[in-house]
């Protein structure tokens, strides 16, 4: 049985559906209590799980994320929002230096599961401190899973695995897909962490998109001339590298768009796999569509300048054959 | 400036000798420790505890077994020796070997005992006192009174972090002691051009309890950091204390320090040597005996020298041995055919 929910009650559903099923994870950040997060993302859950389990901290990244590694290594697993993405910087060392790095240092004895989760992305005219697509920043530190979600589905399925997986996983929904609906199961299910999703099946063309640019590389499939197979990677770090290249040994051609900055950005990581290692299954050389190397600009023409359109991705598909 | 040296012994017979053998048992694991760095054996930096020995011993003594202990701040070794980590462990940890504690991932820098409820060190100075606070969280949650202790030198109480952690503990009156070992210099910056008069000062706004005190008396250490733990355990929350000690040795093996009073450090040394202090105290008071000090000192030797032997003998670990420990493989629900 199936129902449509939202993607904030998804993400909702995921947490209260974990503080349920085991008294080690507790959730806090800022303002998950009464207010219920920026999105509607915590929205009933302190009501329902008390203060104990659901705790609003104090307005720093640094305890935020400090405290959850802490929390983690010493027996309990904690769930911690950052408000925005873009505050992962606030909390520079705890989320680059400290947390990927604890377990590994330590010969593997410190365990640290833990999950952070921060809405991302552009769209909502937030300017360049609140838009931010930061998995590329996290992808390049070994040590964190980094998880993206596209729909209600993906929201819940990956969320709850992230909770329970036991590294330390940044979750990263999708700020303007918060009001999105879709069909999530009734009943209980969880996504598996390090495994891409072949969403749409095409025999032309691969088109890997996760969140927001997967629902524009959709728009951009109806509108071409070709027939488009859309791989979501879900979980960017570590890579499901195997089921993008079966794709492009199936259709010969790729393109990669994602909201992150396109220097240095995931795009050229994911290209750079094909190329290095499935070069000769490649017919024309892969495209690469990102954020323009800018900020995010908050004026709604100068934002979507900034990201990926559905014309954008459409124009690169053409562009390869 | 200094407290006057209590000269009587306040504690009992046995616990007196423990501690003099503790910090002893520091000295001489890090003496063999410069020597085997000036030798080529030891990869990496070395920073030595020299002064330290009476705040190191004290608070481990104040410790219980599943206390954790986050440590912070560059004089680390002693600390990792108090939290009872076995000499062999660290010592093949040091020279970076399969036999060391975090089987040569971590290094002089980055010893840690999971087991033994040593969390390590962030060692980007100034980091760990948030993780300290999570560990306190972790512990109130599961209803333990087991209380964190953690450390850091006067240098770190200037990063945010540092006064963030005092934040966190304090809103929710978690079981933390915060141990700041205050050696007068941030490697070559001196603490003293800091403004508070005390650096313990900084947990006065947060309304905890704060103690400035002569760190280089280990039994005074003991005693304080010993109430400072109880009241945690009790459920009275955190404690700002600064442990005054002095810098005996350079920042780092290889430091020429010279930006030192040459005056001021011979003073130092005369004055505030921890170890030299309480081993003078005991011989007045009749607690122990020169040649019982003699057979400790020979038996810590024997002890750092097996320790010496371990490391050696542990094999260097096989390259791929670097790509252990990233991940926790499968990630959830990875190869499960969903």
């Amino acid at each position: 049985m199936t129902r449509e929910i939202t993607y904030v009650q998804a993400i909702a559903e995921a947490i209260d559906e974990e503080l349920e099923r085991d008294e080690e994870v507790i959730l806090f950040g800022e303002d998950v209590e009464e207010f219920g997060g920026n999105f509607g993302e915590t929205e009933g859950l302190y009501e329902k799980h008390g203060r104990n389990r659901v705790r609003n901290t104090p307005l720093s990244e640094i305890g935020i994320a400090g405290m959850a590694l802490g929390a983690a290594v010493g027996g309990i697993r904690p769930v911690a929002e950052l408000q925005f993405a873009d505050f992962a910087a606030t909390a520079g060392d705890e989320i680059f230096n400290q947390i990927p790095k604890q377990p590994y240092v330590s010969g593997g004895q410190i365990e640290a599961p833990l999950t952070i989760f921060a809405p991302s992305g552009a769209g909502i005219g937030a300017g360049a401190q609140h838009s931010q697509s930061v998995h590329s920043w996290l992808g390049n530190v070994p040590g964190w899973v980094v998880v993206t979600a596209t729909t209600p589905y993906d929201a819940k399925g990956l969320f709850k695995s992230a909770i329970r997986d036991d590294n330390p996983v940044f979750f990263l929904p999708h700020k303007m897909l918060s009001e999105t609906k879709g069909e999530v199961p009734e009943e209980e299910y969880t996504l598996p962490l390090g495994e891409a999703a072949v969403e749409e099946e095409g025999e032309d063309v691969t088109v890997v998109a996760t969140q927001l640019m997967f629902h524009r590389a959709k728009e951009a499939a109806a509108e071409v001339d070709a027939d488009v197979e859309i791989v979501n990677p879900r979980t960017f770090a570590p890579l499901d590298t195997e089921t993008i290249a079966e794709s492009v040994r199936k259709t010969g051609r790729l393109v990669v768009v994602d909201e992150t900055v396109e220097r240095y950005g995931t795009q050229g990581h994911i290209a750079n796999e094909i190329v290095e290692n499935d070069f000769f299954s490649l017919d024309a050389p892969p495209k690469t569509i990102g954020v323009k190397d800018i900020p995010i600009p908050l004026s709604p023409p100068l934002e979507q300048e900034a990201l990926p359109s559905a014309d954008r991705i459409a124009d690169g598909i053409e562009s390869l054959f | 400036m200094w407290d006057r040296m209590t000269q009587n012994v306040s504690v009992d017979d046995d616990t007196a000798r423990d501690l003099l053998e503790e910090m002893l048992r520091i000295d001489i694991f890090e003496e063999e420790t410069k020597e085997r760095f000036g030798e080529g054996e030891i990869p990496g930096f070395v920073h030595l505890s020299g002064g330290h020995e009476g705040s190191h011993v004290g608070m481990g003594a104040a410790m219980r077994d599943d206390d954790w202990l986050a440590v912070g701040g560059a004089r680390l070794i002693g600390q990792y020796i108090a939290k009872g980590v076995p000499l062999p462990e660290i010592m093949a940890e040091l020279y970076g070997r399969v036999g060391g504690s975090n089987k040569g991932h971590g290094g002089q820098m980055h010893v840690s005992d999971v087991d033994r409820k040593l969390y390590g060190h962030a060692a980007t100075i100034g980091s760990g006192q948030n993780p300290a606070v999570g560990l306190g969280l972790a512990e109130e949650m599961k209803g333990t009174d087991n209380v964190v202790v953690t450390t850091i030198g006067d240098g770190g109480t200037s990063r945010g972090s540092f006064h963030t952690a005092l934040v966190f503990a304090a809103y929710w009156d978690l079981p933390v002691v915060f141990i700041i070992e205050n050696n007068e210099w941030a490697i070559s910056t001196p603490a003293e051009s800091l403004s508070p008069d005390h650096l313990s000062d900084y947990g006065i706004p947060h309304n905890m309890p704060t103690e400035s005190i002569d760190g280089s008396d280990v039994e005074k250490v003991y005693h304080t950091v010993s109430e400072a733990i109880e009241r945690a355990r009790d459920g009275e929350g955190p404690t700002v204390i600064e442990n005054r000690v002095v810098r005996l040795v350079p920042h780092f093996e290889g430091d020429k320090e010279t930006y030192r009073d040459e005056e001021a450090y011979e003073r130092a040394r005369e004055e505030k040597d921890p170890i030299e202090n309480y081993r003078e105290r005991l011989l007045e008071n009749g607690v122990i005996t020169e040649d019982e000090l003699d057979d400790m000192v020979a038996n810590i030797e024997a002890e750092v020298e097996e320790a010496i032997e371990f490391a050696r003998e542990s094999p260097e670990p096989e390259p791929e041995a670097a790509y252990d420990h990233v991940y926790k493989l499968p990630l959830y629900g990875q190869g499960d055919g969903q």
